[in-house]
């Protein structure tokens, strides 16, 4: 019993249940065609049930089938992954209230936090936070320029000048 | 004569200053992509995918190829110089190209792979020139019932022939259709999966799930699993080609060629076969055996680095002529034909001659200035194998958020992404495919409805399939290609134990 490679079974199974849940609620106006659009997703839900249970009993005996040694370690380095993820979600909770510049320094900064932990190498001096920031934030601005005055696709601002 | 007329058009649109400069940002940001690790061309397409709000498509069309094209030139010269193997289709590459480079040939082995790039990429485009019209021409007389087999067909190849476990394949494949539902139904307008959110009315952009799949999971596992290995470099030597290697070089890229383009062609996409298949015919025939695996030949960087180009090409040929995909990055090219409201199919060549035409001149530029990047200015390509791995990564975050909020500027968006990016996480490491996920998504949608069309033809009865000779014939190809793999295998074991 390989319980990591059952848990990705599970998760597959979970899936094909919302969506055979989701399937039911849908309306079946067919028409001409005999079947309408319930239909893919009763057979991509039931499909998903298949392969999740399948997954399952593969793991059940040992494993996953012709699977490939994933590179890298044995076990993952989560306080890295936390940084990271971190990251990425202050993006996405802060970028319409301060900016897509000063939101992306702060996605960089603490990505690079994490990536600096995972190597062994954490520095937590106040200067590397803020050098990383600043980094962050030049290779932001050019990209939010390029959008806003060549492209005219607005992103969001810290102020509406359109410069950050 | 037409083609030629259609082509000298498409050289002339293509080669405006404009559209010149598009194809020489296309290229050199796809040499950069293919080098520097974490990013591929699915992703960098993808994350430029917003420039289709304001640019005209053309230019757009002309800029993205360049980074398909450039991404493989790239690719190469990481999978020499570095000990990591970057993207399957340069893995084969990797094997003698990293052995040449030990030996300090790497100059040689990079010769070898930028100009066979350039022979087999310029080939398989003049058959890409000849053949497609000729394809799209006869896809007119394709009704519904065949697209929508075409399509399972190329379901099929993506998810259950390629690759290692069919199983894997196929959730992989079902999991980008559950993700192609969400949204209204193309024919009903009735609403699917949304959970009473607004964002996910229109569905899920294939920005997102593209750069989710591939940057934001690639980050993530970077993060998780590959902090402490450390990458070496092999040394670098003058890049230049002896005679006797140009001699050795020649025939295997055109065997390779001859190799690659049909595999692009059918819609049973994917580099892999290929190149493993000119690196064993190279080895086969080579009269320098006892240079595999231990000193280098050059011959196994040259075929199956040939084999790569030409199979990339004529992938345009299913894409240009059927829209179907089949592979990651074709899929998010036909994403950016639909975000024009352009439809890659037989009509494209008559609806919108001027672009395919222009498309297709600017591939024979592009190889050029790709020989032109790639040979003298390599050195300065290398250089970008040294940016440390925690601003790289920081790096690739900030450019992923900018593609995703840049096409709907929306920051739930960001959430999904960051979803979509464990998704990948977890699929990367349990070793399930990606292009399934991405050529379903995209094409399920379009599947769905050949097949609702199809059976509106047949008046609701299945038979519909089984009565049109062109679909009977369709599903006995389907039928091959998922079984006789397997009974081929089957029979090897019934003959290795009597």
């Amino acid at each position: 019993m390989n319980k990591l490679h059952a848990a990705v079974g599970a998760g597959t199974l979970a899936l094909g249940a919302l969506i055979v849940a989701g399937a039911t609620q849908i309306r079946s106006d067919a028409g001409y065609g005999g079947v309408g659009p319930n239909f893919l997703p009763w057979v991509v839900g039931l499909a998903l049930l298949a392969c999740g249970a399948l997954l399952v009993r593969e793991a059940a005996r040992g494993g996953f089938r012709l699977m490939e040694e994933p590179s890298g370690a044995e076990s993952g380095h989560w306080p890295g992954f936390l940084w990271v993820s971190a990251g990425i979600l202050c993006t996405a909770g802060l970028i319409t209230r301060i900016g897509f510049v000063l939101s992306c320094g702060l996605c960089f900064m603490l990505a690079v936090r994490g990536f600096k932990s995972a190597q062994g190498l954490q520095d937590r001096s106040p200067v590397s936070w803020l050098r990383d920031l600043l980094i962050g934030m030049a290779i932001a601005a050019p990209v939010y320029w390029m959008f806003g005055k060549l492209l005219a696709i607005s992103l969001p601002g810290l102020t509406a000048t359109g410069w950050i | 004569m037409d083609t030629w007329n259609a082509l000298m058009q498409g050289f002339a649109t293509a080669a405006t200053p404009v559209n010149l400069l598009w194809a020489l940002l296309g290229c050199t940001i796809g040499t950069a992509v293919g080098v520097l690790p974490g990013i591929g061309p699915a992703t960098a397409v993808a994350m430029l995918l917003p420039i289709t709000l304001k640019v005209d498509p053309t230019a757009s069309m002309i800029f993205f190829a360049g980074i398909y094209y450039g991404a493989m030139y790239g690719g190469s010269t990481t999978s020499i110089l570095m000990n990591t193997p970057g993207e399957a289709g340069s893995m084969v590459t990797a094997m003698e190209g990293n052995r040449m480079a030990k030996s300090g040939r790497a100059g040689a082995a990079l010769a070898t792979a930028a100009i066979g790039s350039f022979v087999a990429g310029t080939i398989a485009t003049v058959g890409v020139t000849l053949l497609a019209p000729w394809v799209a021409e006869n896809a007119v007389k394709l009704g519904p019932p065949e697209y929508f087999l075409l399509m399972v067909l190329a379901f099929c190849t993506v998810s259950a022939v390629l690759g290692k476990s069919t199983l894997r394949g196929l959730t992989a494949l079902f999991v980008g259709l559950a993700l192609g539902l969400v949204g209204l139904d193309q024919i009903s307008g009735q609403a699917r999966y949304t959970f009473e959110t607004p964002e996910l009315m229109d569905g899920l952009e294939v920005v997102l799930i593209a750069v989710g799949l591939f940057a934001v999971a690639e980050t993530l596992y970077a993060v998780l699993y590959e902090g402490r290995v450390v990458e070496t470099q092999n040394r670098m030597s003058r890049v230049h080609m002896t005679r006797a290697e140009w001699k050795r070089s020649w025939p295997a890229w055109l065997r390779a060629t001859a190799i690659g383009f049909p595999f692009g062609t059918v819609p049973a996409g994917g580099s892999e076969i290929p190149t493993f298949l000119s690196y064993a015919t190279e080895k086969k025939l080579s009269p320098h055996k006892d240079e595999f695996g231990t000193t280098g030949a050059i011959e196994g960087v040259a075929g199956p680095e040939a084999a790569n180009n030409a199979a990339i090409t004529a992938t345009l040929i299913p894409l240009l002529t059927l829209g179907i995909p089949t592979s990651n990055t074709t899929a998010i090219l036909l994403g950016a034909f639909q975000n024009y409201g352009i439809n890659p199919g037989p009509q494209l060549f008559d609806a919108n001659a001027a672009l395919v035409w222009a498309l297709i001149a600017s591939l024979y530029i592009g190889n050029v200035m790709l020989l032109v990047l790639n040979l003298p200015l390599v050195g300065l390509w290398v250089k970008l194998l040294r940016i440390p791995k925690a601003p790289l990564y920081a790096g690739i975050l900030i450019f992923a958020t900018v593609g995703v909020y840049g096409m709907r500027q929306s920051a739930f968006d960001l959430v999904l992404l960051y979803a979509i990016g464990l998704l990948g996480l977890v699929m990367r490491r349990f070793d399930f495919p990606t292009a399934p996920v991405v050529v379903g998504m995209i094409l399920g949608p379009l599947a769905e409805a050949q097949m609702r069309n199809a059976l509106s033809i047949g008046e609701g009865k299945w038979s519909v399939f089984l009565e049109r000779p062109g679909s009977l014939a369709l599903l006995a190809v389907i039928a091959g290609v998922v079984f006789l793999p397997r009974l081929l295998r089957l029979r090897r074991k019934l003959r290795r134990s009597p």
